[in-house]
Parts: structure tokens; C-alpha cells; sequence
């Protein structure tokens, strides 16, 4: 029998409040990072929620409040070392603040992450730029490249374009000309919750349509719209295990629980590509956990215990 | 009309998938996180809280003389009564059976954002449960009464006809994605709709909602795993552990104020013995059936210290008025 899009994060309410998005537990699940715990003050040091963090650095950056804005995006980054949006940020609010130093680091870590994000690639050629360091061309060249591929009529046209005159622009300044923008593609970083939101959505659909590709795309706008969320990063982890990249599913999971370590879709998903990987014993250590956090049981570890006790896919076994 | 299907962001918030969708201007969902009962999340905004969530419908059920038969359906009433007989997204909301048929009977105030029209009905062919009934049309149905006219219901519950069984089955599996039901779960679900009679219904309409109800619920879904136990049946044994746990849970999420600590800790150290005896079942283990005795035995001493402490938690009406207030504008 095949199987819907499980709930990724239902035990991991969350909830949009106006300022950003908030954990809250919720059916044994959910939960904010790991706090102190306990610990003396000076034992532990302060733990951030990237979600909040991600929409305070949005919201400096819509004040033109670039060293907040990147404070802000340095604790996502922080928590979510592996998220290229975290540094993404990082990058326009370095950028906004004349940090082009600080910005080249970040789109650096966003190009290791995210190779073909042409945001990425933008980001870091206007940080070399300005910088006047001559690996700004390979930049250039690779977005034009890509521009190239792409031809005129792909989606990505008329932003690769932009793209490459942005970059351009700022490799060959004209005397008296405005400084190029900071921000690149403000569209996603600023499409806002209602834009978010859609993406969210549409990528839910997509992926119970099975369209998996299309379903990635909608997760990375929402992501950029929310930043690094533990509920989307589950998705993106359930996608790619489904087109079997099992690398990048596990990197995703682990990324949603390092954010939300007792987030319980992503600890019964966990678990389920360790099953299709054979490593019973790493699944069984995600069932006890979730066997710990789902007080009274929950139908997640259930399906756990099924995927453990079949070796795989239960509908499939 | 556009009667195509809305996309379910409602619905997805609703179960937690999605509480993206939640803007600043969504006060009514917008703090779903921390509702106290998971139940507020389907009962209709304005429905009267006292009713919805204080009370319960009497149960019409009509127990039968034939002591086999009469285990059949406390099996069923069980498997009614727990989310892990489903799956998918509904399992994972905490949705069961007896969510939209409370007590074997509808569920006026039964309202899922996304996949409810007015209160009391629900759209299930709808892909957001489903991935085999969407019909990608939005048409919520109302929630029919199975303690009704069974002449009024949409299949025919004679036993001989034997197409009550089939129709179940494709609920749990298909409907709701829930795994292949045991043999025994299946017919008991089946018995258990079939004792569900109009002329078996108290004179009093609805009770209250109480830890003996849900005591006693949980206490009946562990004798009939005992009974499944003795009958070398250790998989239907373990979803009937599972229920009374949930009922259990029933329990614990009104007793979250801290000053109802101890009796908590009890619960859910009742609850941990529970887990342990559903992993001998789950091992075939030994000793599942006197475990479950012995739990059954001490039972009565956890039900008086949570009832002695029930007028500080969300059983006691006023506290529960005064937290629904917070949870269901409208």
C-alpha cells in the first residue's frame, strides 16, 4: 500500500506568532534546542532557535539594520552550520553593513553547501567584487554559464541576468554610478509569510503528487521565506529519500534535529532511512527514543517498529 | 461553486504539519502549539466547551449474552478507541475512531479545519488523510450516527451480508492508511458497530468526562488484550495495550497544571508499565497476562489518587471553561 507524505512534524506543532515562528512541544514531540539544562551559566553557552533567529536577521534586514540583521543570521548559522539560507543571510546583511570580508565567508559556506545556487554564486562574485580580488570573474563566468544553459526562456532567466549585471556591475564600477545592491534577490529573502506560506503548501502537494523535484524548489523558497525549519528540513529529508539520495536526506534530518532534537517526524523518518539503509541498530536506537518522547505511544513509532520489524517499507514488504 | 479541492493549508496547520501557514492575523489557530487538549484542535470555534470537551455521549451499546461474542466486541471497542489502528496523518494528529464517533455515536461539534464544512462533518476522500480516496473534490459529509437507525446508515451491518467487514477494512487501510488490521481487530470492529444499537441507548443523553470513564475504558481495552493474549493473539494484544494508553494520555493532558505533579508522575509510571508489557507482546515474550493482571490490580489506587485531584485539572468544568476560553475564540 502506498503511503502519503506522513506527517513530518506532527508531533512538532509549531506556531507562527507575529514576531516569527515559535516551537512549542507538542504531543510529547517538538521542543526547542537543547538548553542549558541545568547547567551553571557559565558552563553552557546561550542556544538559539534558528527559526526565530532567521526571521529577527529578515526583519534588521528590512530596517536597513545590517549589524543586527547579521548578528541575528551568525546564531543561525551557529546552530545550523549546514544550512546554505543561514549563511545566505549572513551574506546579504555582511553585504548590507559593507562587510564584504564577512560576506565572502558566508557566500563561501553557502557555495560549499548549495554548489548550484546561483544566489550563492551572485552573493560571493559582488563580495569579491568589492573586494577588487580577480576571482570575482569566475563568478561571473559561471553564472553566465549558467545564464547560457539556461537560455532565455527558463525560469531562472531574467534573475541570472540580473545576476551577472549585478556582479558585473560591481566588478567594473562607473564613476558616479549608484553602488549595486546588497541584497540580490530580495524577492526571497523578503517574499514574505503569505509567500512562504504558498510555497510551503504547494510543495506539501507536490510531493503527495510525487513530483519531487518541483516539491524541493517550493521547500527552498519556503525555507528562505522561514529559514532553516525543522518541519521543512524534515520534508526536504523526506524528498530526497524518496529519490534516493539517501546522503541528503540523512543531512537534512540530522539538520531538523539539531534544531529540534525531539522532533518526532523527523526522529521516525531518521529512523526509517536507517531501516533502508540496514542499519537496524540505528533504528532501533530512533524507536527508543521516540518511545521515550511519545508519552502514552504515538502512531509514528508504530510505524517505526513495522519499518524495523520488516526490514523496510512495511507496504512494501 | 469551485468545488475542486482547497488546498489543506487549514488542515495541515491543524495537524501540526504545517503551522507555517499560521500568519499573525490567524488568531485562531495561530497558538495551536500549546493547546492544552489535542481535542481543540477539532472541535468547532464557538461550539460550547462544557459539551464538546466536558462531556461524552452515553454509549448505546447492547453487550450480548454470548460471552465470545461479548469479548469480539470489547476487542473492537479498543481498537475504536485508539489512533494506532489508523495511520498516516490522521494516526499522527491523534484522529481514531472515536474522535468524529463519540462514543459509537457522531460528533456535532467535530470540526478539522481543511477538511470540515460545518461542524459535525468531514471530507475523507480528501488526500491530506488519503493517498487512495482523494477525489480531489472538496465535500465534506456529515458524520453519520452509528448508534442510529441502522437502516439509515450507508452499509448494511447484516451479519450474513458480511459487508460491514470489507467496508471497515478499506477505512483503516485506505481512508486513513492505517496498516493491515489483524483478523481479530477487524471482526471486532465489526461487532462492536453491530452492538451499536438506537434501542440500547441510556435515558441520559450525554455524562460527564471523567477519569473513571476513561479508567474504565482503559481497564476494558486491557482485558480484552488479555483475552487475545490467551488466545495466542499477541498482535491484537498489543494495539489493545496501545488503547488503553491512549486513554491514559486522556488523562495526563488535563493534568498538566504543576500542582497535579505527583499524580501525574503516577500516570505515566503506569503508563511506562505499560509500554514494558507491550514490548513482551511485541517480543512474544512471557508473562504479558499476569503483567497486565497485576496492572489491572493497582489500577483502582491510581484511579482514586487522579480522582482525588480531578477538581484541579481539566476535568473540573469551570477549569476547563476558563482554558477553552484561551483555545477556542469564536
Amino acid at each position: 500500500m502506498k503511503r502519503v507524505l506522513s506527517a513530518a512534524v506532527v508531533g512538532a506543532s509549531l506556531t507562527v506568532l507575529a514576531g516569527g515562528i515559535a516551537f512549542a512541544s507538542g504531543g510529547g514531540g517538538g521542543g526547542t534546542p537543547a538548553g542549558g539544562g541545568g547547567n551553571m551559566p557559565s558552563a553552557s553557552s546561550p542556544s538559539y532557535d534558528p527559526s526565530i533567529e532567521y526571521a529577527k536577521a529578515i526583519a534588521a534586514l528590512k530596517a536597513n539594520n545590517y549589524k543586527d540583521a547579521a548578528r541575528a543570521a551568525g546564531h543561525v548559522t551557529d546552530v545550523v552550520p549546514k544550512n546554505p539560507d543561514g549563511w545566505h543571510v549572513l551574506g546579504v546583511a555582511t553585504a548590507g553593513a559593507n562587510d564584504w570580508k564577512g560576506s565572502r565567508r558566508a557566500y563561501e559556506k553557502m557555495v560549499k553547501l548549495a554548489p548550484d545556487d546561483a544566489t550563492a554564486h551572485a552573493g560571493l562574485g559582488l563580495a569579491l567584487a568589492n573586494l577588487k580580488d580577480k576571482k570575482a570573474q569566475a563568478e561571473d563566468d559561471w553564472l553566465k554559464a549558467k545564464a547560457q544553459a539556461c537560455g532565455d526562456s527558463c525560469p531562472d532567466a531574467a534573475r541570472l541576468k540580473e545576476f551577472t549585471s549585478t556582479v558585473e556591475a560591481a566588478m567594473n564600477p562607473a564613476a558616479g554610478a549608484p553602488k549595486p545592491s546588497a541584497m540580490l534577490d530580495r524577492s526571497l529573502l523578503f517574499g514574505g509569510a503569505k509567500a512562504g506560506d504558498a510555497a510551503y503548501e504547494l510543495a506539501v502537494g507536490l510531493i503527495n503528487d510525487r513530483r519531487y523535484d518541483e516539491a524541493l524548489a517550493a521547500l527552498g523558497k519556503a525555507q528562505a521565506t522561514f529559514g532553516p525549519h525543522p518541519d521543512i528540513l524534515t520534508y526536504e529529508g523526506y524528498t530526497w529519500r524518496k529519490k534516493g539520495d539517501y546522503a541528503r536526506a540523512e543531512a537534512y534530518y540530522q539538520q531538523a534535529l539539531a534544531i529540534a532534537p525531539n522532533h518526532i517526524g523527523a526522529t521516525e523518518y531518521y529512523g526509517e532511512l536507517k531501516v533502508a539503509k540496514g542499519d537496524i541498530a540505528g533504528a532501533r536506537v530512533m524507536l527508543a527514543k521516540l518511545d521515550r518522547i511519545c508519552a502514552f505511544g504515538c502512531a509514528d513509532a508504530e510505524e517505526l517498529r513495522r519499518w524495523i520489524d520488516a526490514g523496510g517499507d512495511p507496504q512494501k514488504h | 461553486m469551485d468545488r475542486r479541492r482547497r488546498r489543506p493549508a487549514e488542515a495541515l496547520a491543524a495537524l501540526g504539519l504545517a503551522s507555517l501557514v499560521l500568519t499573525a492575523g490567524a488568531t485562531a489557530l495561530a497558538a495551536l502549539g500549546d493547546a492544552p487538549l489535542r481535542a481543540m484542535l477539532w472541535v468547532a470555534p464557538g461550539a460550547d466547551p462544557a459539551r464538546a470537551l466536558g462531556s461524552v455521549p452515553t454509549e448505546c451499546l447492547k453487550r450480548p449474552a454470548d460471552p465470545a461474542l461479548a469479548a469480539r466486541i470489547e476487542v473492537g471497542r479498543a481498537a475504536f478507541r485508539t489512533q494506532v489502528l489508523l495511520g498516516g496523518q490522521a494516526a499522527r494528529a491523534g484522529i481514531n475512531c472515536e474522535t468524529c464517533h463519540r462514543d459509537g455515536r457522531a460528533n456535532p461539534d467535530f470540526h478539522f479545519p481543511g477538511l470540515s464544512g460545518p461542524p459535525g462533518t468531514a471530507d475523507v476522500t480528501n488526500s491530506l488523510f488519503s493517498t487512495h480516496r482523494d477525489n480531489g473534490i472538496d465535500d465534506p459529509k456529515p458524520i453519520p450516527d452509528l448508534s442510529g437507525a441502522k437502516a439509515r446508515l450507508k452499509v448494511d451491518q447484516d451479519l450474513a451480508q458480511r459487508k460491514l467487514e470489507p467496508f471497515i477494512h478499506g477505512l483503516i487501510t485506505e481512508e486513513f492508511d492505517g496498516p493491515e488490521p489483524t483478523p481479530a481487530v477487524l471482526d471486532g470492529l465489526a461487532a462492536y458497530v453491530r452492538a451499536l444499537r438506537p434501542e440500547a441507548c441510556p435515558a441520559q443523553a450525554r455524562e460527564p468526562f471523567t477519569v473513571a470513564l476513561l479508567m474504565a475504558d482503559a481497564r476494558r481495552a486491557l482485558q480484552a488484550g488479555q483475552e487475545r493474549i490467551r488466545a495466542g493473539d499477541d498482535a491484537s494484544a498489543v494495539l489493545m495495550v496501545a488503547s488503553a494508553r491512549s486513554r491514559l494520555g486522556l488523562i495526563d493532558e488535563r493534568f498538566a497544571a504543576p500542582a497535579l505533579a505527583a499524580p501525574r508522575a503516577s500516570l505515566r509510571a503506569a503508563d511506562r508499565r505499560l509500554e514494558a508489557i507491550q514490548a513482551v507482546l511485541h517480543d512474544h515474550g512471557p508473562d504479558a497476562e499476569r503483567q497486565i493482571a497485576a496492572w489491572l490490580a493497582a489500577s483502582p489506587r491510581l484511579e482514586a489518587e487522579l480522582a482525588a485531584r480531578q477538581g484541579l485539572s481539566l476535568f473540573d468544568p469551570a477549569r476547563l471553561a476558563q482554558a477553552a476560553k484561551r483555545r477556542l475564540p469564536g
